[in-house]
């Protein structure tokens, strides 16, 4: 039935080969490098841990990388100056994103754009959930995530088109080629969009027309037998129309550039069966640049830069224990520079680190990993990170996992040295250093309305630190009852202190904020995550269904305790009458969602190349700002209301051909008031053609 | 000295017992009512909305709106230097009628609670006095004083449970007051282009001057 309906979608019948990838990556046994540093099996890991794997990715019909973490349980993107990542009801800033285990730089706000990812090159996502600073240092607070890419070891090529709504279009080609020892991997990607508009009325697109290119290649080595090289870099840049009108109705026309590259060679050096050596190198230059300008006259409006550079060189040791235990050892250093129009000077930022991990396995069913970081900053007082962790395998069926770390995130460059007036809006931000200079050079020009905060107070800033718990249970009831059945159950609960957020200052003359920013005391998140999949025969197709469940609740501890002490009032908008806030009331901090779901079904009828997937994603109310004066969430109107997306995909291959066609947002829910980055509904279609050098092996790898 | 002491008690108890007498007697002692001021222009600068379709853009005179309890009438500027008013607005400031830089001898203190709770000038009460233009008795800035200023909506709101305990301009009267609304005809879901400036607030004046405001 489904199968027909399938068919009758894609107007194609035709027996055909089976697809080569299948929805392999959801089981326990993929293989994982993030949480460890060393390559281990999801299921023996002792931390939550996500795996994407390529197929789902395909199947899902994503283009980008938030496309498909969006789907994954626990994690919800949000927007703020790019798509960026909600790990356990923390913003984008806590959470560390990898390539290939190597950050990337380019932050926006603290949100680095997911958007600038294509998946086209992408193996494998791994998300590790928790603090991992005991590996990663900063930024790796709340999780993080590891985008691993294709290394292919034989010589195929693909090349892929896709056309949508909104004349979107993505076209990526790869070719990977093999001469005895060496493979050369090179990918590339243009991914182009004609924006859209949900507030017609108004001037301006709600997303701007874009055009953006991604290139990147690999080189692998195997030097001798102890010896391997590879080489890796990409390059990434983008070009986006802006058009915007000011309140004085002047029309302001311009457009802005993204760049961004990065190389890394490592080699890897297995000295015996018990040694290894990594000696890893990394470089990174993010910058972009806009230009507005007048309408009408041309002159200019505002015109910006932002460089970024990142070095990094990195030694690691891993050393085998009689074939059980494992040690991990680092040592490394970072030297940061940023440039930008919106900074004094150049500014320079260093750290010295380094890292261990023991992971010891006293019996079969035990594993506990302890391990540490080290980070001496130039600007900062030394951060220590330690984690521990086990997992004990109850039965073939159950395990029980539990870590604890700690997290810490440096204040950025922005935090300190920001100084930066909003040509656009008409807003200033600057950093804690910049502040008070800032605040006396607009005085000085009369721009100061009237000082909100004592500019003293924000002082300096120190680093946020938490302190984070994962509790988990997961079960395979594949090995004894051979039912196709994981769940997973994870409690985690983490307590942050000086948590760094911006703070209005200053009001302008032109009604806008001076914003600065500063140590919110304390802000806990705790909530329960639970994930399952389920695998069954459906005629002569598979139908995997998966689904997920996270509940959230996040809240700034003063506001608790003022709460508490019944020191937390509200006015009645209507009746103006105020009375006392009650606990019960309190929602918590804003824009996180108590509750959030997935429900995932993928269909895969191999002996026909058929698959087709149904996604719906839910996601409660959550807070968006305060309408009753005492600047917390605590009534109906200050939450966007909760919604569902469903996303629909449907793809036939015939030998090297694979045809998809898909909708997102089925529905075509919108808000665009709170959520202008959901589009309406939007639908595609898209073409890939697969090569290989010996084809008809088609192992299917399930 | 025992014996002044003694006197002293005598006195007061006479006093007393004689206050007591009079209110069980009288028949124009009524517990005291509150009163609600609505859209008190306090220097108002952007628009105002006129009668016709346009709005108007109103120059800013940088003159506080000074206000009689007493009275519940605005009192002229001229005035400024006498002790006939309690209370001044100008934007998000708010003056009183005491300190260094005033005539008068009013005060002000900003307490945390309910208006409706509230039903004397608690006896640890201190009164703040204007004693310098960063240093007034009602303090500025957001979350300092009687409002929120909120980043999100550019908007100001009057924070929910914190009450003005005013000492009158002359001294010798108290009064609780509680700011509602800053914006013209106080609407419930005021935004950025609301006019602003515009005060509603309601107060209790107490005229036999006790601290009891119920």
């Amino acid at each position: 039935m489904l199968t027909s309906l399938l068919l009758l979608l894609i107007g194609i019948q035709q027996p055909a080969v089976p697809p080569a990838d299948t929805m392999r990556s959801r089981s326990l046994d993929a293989v994982v490098v993030t949480a460890t540093r060393t390559e281990r099996q999801v299921g023996s890991l002792p931390m939550p841990v996500t795996v994407v794997g390529k197929a789902q990715i395909q199947q899902s019909g994503s283009l980008r990388l938030n496309d498909i973490l969006r789907e994954q349980t626990g994690l919800t993107i949000v927007s703020d100056h790019g798509q960026g990542l909600q790990v356990q009801g923390f913003a984008p800033d806590y959470t560390l994103i990898l390539v290939d285990g190597e950050p990337l730089i380019g932050r926006t706000a603290g949100t680095l754009d997911l958007n600038r990812l294509t998946v086209g090159n992408i193996k494998q996502i791994e998300v590790v959930k928790g603090p991992s600073s005991s590996l990663y240092g900063s930024e790796a607070l709340a999780g993080v995530v590891n985008i691993i890419t294709e290394s292919p070891t034989r010589t195929q090529g693909s090349v892929s088109a896709r056309y949508g709504a909104n004349r979107t279009s993505d076209l990526t080609a790869d070719v990977a080629l093999r001469q005895g020892k060496t493979n050369l991997y090179l990918f590339g990607n243009r991914y182009a969009s004609a924006g859209y508009d949900l507030t017609p009325e108004t001037y301006g697109n709600t997303v701007s027309p874009f055009t953006n290119y991604t290139g990147s290649g690999r080189l692998t080595s195997q030097l001798s037998n102890r010896v391997k090289l590879t080489l890796t870099g990409r390059y990434f840049a983008e070009n986006q129309n802006a058009n915007t009108q000011l309140t004085d109705q002047q029309l302001i026309v311009g457009a802005g550039r993204v760049n961004e590259y990065t190389i890394n060679p490592v080699v890897t050096h297995q000295v015996s069966d018990a040694w290894k050596l990594m000696y890893r190198y990394y470089r990174s230059g993010y910058r972009t640049s806009s230009d507005l300008r007048y309408q009408t006259t041309g002159a200019d409006y505002d015109a910006s830069y932002f460089r970024q550079t990142f070095n990094r060189p990195e030694l690691v040791v891993e050393r085998t224990i009689r074939n059980r235990h494992f040690l991990t050892l680092g040592v490394g250093y970072i030297g940061e520079s940023v440039e930008a129009t919106r900074y004094p000077g150049r500014q320079l930022f260093s750290t010295r680190y380094s890292f261990a991990q023991f992971e010891w396995i006293p019996t079969r069913r035990l594993t506990i990993i302890a391990g540490g970081r080290y980070d001496n900053h130039s600007q900062y007082a030394a951060q220590f990170s330690p984690k521990l962790s086990a997992r004990y395998e109850v039965s073939p069926t159950i395990a029980l996992r539990a870590s604890s770390g700690v997290g810490f995130k440096a204040p950025d460059f922005r935090q300190l040295y920001l100084n930066f007036d909003n040509g656009v809006v008409g807003y200033s931000v600057f950093g804690t250093q910049e502040l008070a200079a800032g605040i006396a050079r607009l005085q000085q020009q009369g721009q100061i309305a009237e000082i909100l905060a004592d500019p003293a107070r924000f002082g300096t800033i120190r680093a946020e630190r938490s302190m984070a718990y994962n509790l988990g249970i997961a079960a395979n009831f594949q090995q004894k009852y051979n039912l196709p059945l994981l769940l997973s159950v994870n409690l985690f609960r983490n307590d942050v202190r000086d948590l760094i957020e911006t703070q209005v200052v200053a009001q302008k003359t032109n009604g806008q904020n001076v914003f600065s920013y500063t140590n919110l005391n304390r802000v806990f998140t705790q909530g329960a995550e639970i994930d399952g999949s389920y695998r069954l025969t459906a005629g002569a197709g598979r139908l995997t269904i998966g689904a997920g469940y996270q509940y959230l609740d996040a809240r700034d501890k003063s506001v608790v305790d003022a709460i508490r002490a019944g020191q937390v009032f509200r006015r009645n908008p209507e009746t103006l009458i105020t009375e006392q806030v009650k606990m019960a009331d309190y929602g918590g901090l804003l824009n996180r969602s108590r509750h959030m779901a997935n429900l995932k079904f993928f269909y895969e009828l191999p002996r026909h190349g058929v698959s087709a997937s149904v996604r719906g994603i839910y996601r409660s109310r959550y807070g968006f700002s305060d309408r009753n004066g005492n600047l917390i969430l605590d009534v109906d109107n200050e939450y966007v209301p909760g919604y569902i997306t469903w996303h629909l995909t449907a793809a036939k291959t015939i030998r090297q051909l694979t045809v998809q066609a898909g909708v997102d947002n089925l529905t075509g829910y919108t808000n665009p008031q709170y959520i202008p980055t959901l589009a309406g509904r939007l639908w595609y279609a898209s073409l890939r053609w697969n090569w290989q050098q010996r084809p008809a092996t088609q192992s299917n790898s399930l | 000295m025992k014996l002044i002491a003694n006197l002293t008690l005598l006195t007061l108890s006479a006093a007393l017992l004689t206050a007591c007498s009079k209110d069980d007697n009288a028949v124009t002692t009524q517990p005291v009512q509150s009163v609600t001021v609505r859209d008190l222009p306090a220097d108002p600068v952007s628009t105002t909305a006129s009668s016709g379709t346009a709005t108007q853009p109103v120059a800013a005179t940088g003159k506080y709106t000074l206000y009689s309890l007493r009275d519940n009438k605005v009192i002229a500027n001229t005035d400024s230097a006498s002790n006939k008013w309690d209370i001044g607005f100008r934007s998000t400031s708010i003056i009183v009628n005491g300190g260094a830089m005033r005539s008068g001898q009013g005060g002000a203190n900003v307490y945390t609670g309910t208006f409706d709770a509230l039903t004397a000038i608690p006896a640890s009460t201190t009164f703040a006095q204007d004693q310098s233009v960063t240093q007034l008795a009602v303090p500025g800035g957001s979350g300092n004083g009687w409002y929120n200023y909120s980043s999100t909506t550019n908007l100001v709101s009057a924070i929910p449970g914190r009450v003005l305990l005013i000492r009158t301009g002359d001294g010798t009267k108290y009064a609780k007051l509680e700011i509602l609304s800053y914006y013209l005809g106080a609407p419930a879901n005021p935004t950025s282009t609301t006019p602003s400036r515009y005060f509603t607030f309601r107060y209790t004046y107490q005229p036999n001057g006790s601290t009891t405001l119920n």
